[in-house]
């Protein structure tokens, strides 16, 4: 499968006192939704950004669909659709208004499906930008990214303002373009509908990739919280010496713990005592991410 | 593996590149058209009350000329008042002398708005999120208001010369049109400023106080210039030096170019500036 985005070390810094993103390297395939997860200043939207052309790298190389960023910006961003993080519509214009100037902008002659998305997505086309709320211009902001039907979405906080049953109905159509066979790449920071939709994640900190896996891979190489509930009282201090076991809590017959490996030690511990139940969970994505923040920190310290 | 692009699609890409900038183009002048209605009434208003004006002083022209002859001579011309009872004469040093201090910030406005401006709305991103090269922003940019300062002279031409028709006032059409043609280069000019500032700094407010610093600096340097011998070397500097009074005089083509080429110099390398650099948001 061909690579809808590639970069190769990719560095952006601006200086000394913001931090940017550096040696990135990151491989996007055709065809799937791609999560790229981090807190606010980790480097997402620096990334985005930088592919789209509108900051300069500082070292390093990338390829949106096999097109240098640096050279054929033009191209690229005929090839995608964009919600920036942070954006702002013309004040004076309607939705209406805008969808048919970027329409011209990228010869676009019909404008039905954006009239459909419009509809799914309850954005109000007809008044002035200035009399939106946040939510209406964010699903504004969703309809010119993808009313030409883009090979490319690249979407920076695609959901943020929008209610819960318009959340829902925009996972609904990033299903749909998946099963089109386009491409989708979005930070968000809501885990619970990165887990839904996104083939793979990657992880951003402190402006350098710090994981990419499928989004199960990540999930199931990670911790897991496991609950012991024994007949008789035990001993909780053999379980707090594994070397796999942290956050141990309870005593007694019930006992609970976060584990990050030996699992084998830990069931053949268990098995030496009467077990009535073992609760054995996989955390969520949220919980996953919130991880790799703290081993941060913790590196950090 | 990277994508060379072929002569087909560069040859759909240009096609294409034209379009976008037709798309700018249009979409900028319909958004500034409420702005040309404002200034072009507003000042057309103005040079219209002029005209209107001229007809009370008109029986009293010879008096004025002499109370004028008590006033100093440099004075005099730095306010270009040569003959209150010829109505070009007194229309430039009553309007057309005046009018680039005021109409000159119609695209100052506009060009620094056009980067800068759109950097600190945050509307930049979207707007670039289009396959839109950035040469194509700020020439989009230059020919919009360039258009829509042609329509603000056009409103105060049509005023000017509907009132003198109105109130029987010697002034032709060719006059007119002459007079505010001429405010085209030297107002652009100075647009053209705040466009290379808006280029290079990403700051509105820097973008409209350097052109805006400049306007009045020059125009002084010229003003003051006519009046004192020792400042008339420094006139040429000025750009209103090259303006002169085309409402009596006819319009100097050699001065109109230079000052067009000028401001079209300045886009370009606003152009080439905008290219290189960030795009801030």
């Amino acid at each position: 499968m061909s690579l809808a985005i590639e970069t190769e070390k990719l560095t952006k810094a601006y200086g000394r006192k913001a931090r940017g993103i550096e040696d990135v390297d990151l491989a996007v395939e055709e065809g799937e939704v791609f999560g790229f997860l981090g807190p606010n200043g980790a480097g997402k939207t620096t990334t985005v950004r930088t592919l789209l052309g509108f900051l300069r790298p500082t070292g390093g190389r990338g390829e949106v669909f096999g097109l240098d960023i640096r050279r054929d910006s033009v191209e690229i961003r005929a090839r995608v659709g964009n919600l920036p993080g942070e954006f702002a519509l013309e004040d004076k214009m309607t939705g209406e208004g805008l969808l048919e100037y970027f329409a011209r902008l990228r010869g676009v002659k019909d404008l039905g499906y954006a009239r459909e998305l419009s509809e799914r997505l309850g954005a109000e086309l007809h008044r002035p930008m200035r009399r939106l709320s946040r939510g209406n211009k964010q699903k504004i902001g969703l309809v010119q990214a993808m009313f030409h039907r883009p090979p490319l979405l690249m979407l920076d906080e695609p959901t943020g303002g929008l209610d819960p049953l318009v959340q829902e109905e925009f996972l609904d159509i990033i299903e749909e373009v998946r099963a089109e066979g386009r491409t989708v790449f979005f930070s968000s920071h809501n885990l619970a509908e990165v887990e839904r939709v996104c083939d793979r994640v990657g992880i951003i900190r402190g402006g350098r990739l710090a994981a990419v896996e499928t989004t199960e891979t990540l999930i199931d190489k990670s911790f897991r919280h496991v609950v012991l509930t024994f007949a008789e009282d035990v001993d909780p201090k053999p379980f707090a010496d594994l070397s796999g076991v942290r956050n141990l809590e309870g005593g007694g017959k019930r006992i609970s713990f976060t584990l990050d490996d030996g699992l084998d030690e830990m069931v053949k511990l268990a098995a030496g005592h009467r077990l009535v139940n073992m609760e054995y969970e996989r955390p969520s994505l949220e919980e996953v991410f919130l991880t790799y923040y703290e081993r941060e920190n913790g590196e950090g310290r | 593996m990277s994508v060379v692009l072929n002569r087909g699609e560069k040859g759909r890409h240009a096609a294409r590149a034209g379009g976008t900038l037709f798309a700018l183009v249009s979409h900028t002048v319909r958004m500034q058209l409420r702005g040309v209605i404002i200034w072009g009434v507003a000042l057309g208003l103005y040079s219209a009350g002029m005209v209107a004006s001229f007809t009370a002083i008109e029986g009293s022209a010879d008096q004025l000329n002499q109370l004028m002859d008590a006033y100093p001579k440099g004075m005099l011309e730095a306010f270009g008042v040569t003959d209150l009872g010829d109505p070009a004469n007194y229309l430039h040093s009553q309007v057309f002398g005046l009018a680039p201090l005021a109409l000159s910030f119609f695209p100052i406005l506009a060009l620094a708005n056009a980067i800068a401006g759109a950097e600190e709305r945050g509307t930049i991103d979207v707007l670039l999120g289009n396959p839109l090269p950035r040469w194509q922003l700020v020439a989009g940019n230059f020919i919009a208001a360039s258009i829509s300062l042609l329509e603000i002279c056009a409103v105060v031409g049509l005023l000017t010369w509907g009132t003198a028709a109105l109130v029987d006032v010697d002034l032709s059409l060719r006059e007119v049109a002459d007079a505010v043609l001429n405010l085209w280069p030297i107002c652009i000019v100075f647009g053209t400023v705040a466009l290379l500032c808006s280029a290079l700094f990403h700051r509105r407010g820097l973008a409209i106080a350097v052109p805006a610093f400049l306007l009045f600096g020059t125009y002084l340097i010229d003003t003051i210039g006519r009046a004192s011998e020792d400042l008339e070397d420094w006139r040429p500097v000025s750009v209103f030096y090259y303006y002169g009074s085309a409402i009596e005089n006819g319009i100097d083509w050699t001065h109109f170019g230079s000052i067009t080429l000028i401001a079209l110099a300045l886009s370009l390398l606003a152009a080439l500036v905008f290219k290189q650099r960030d795009i801030y948001t």
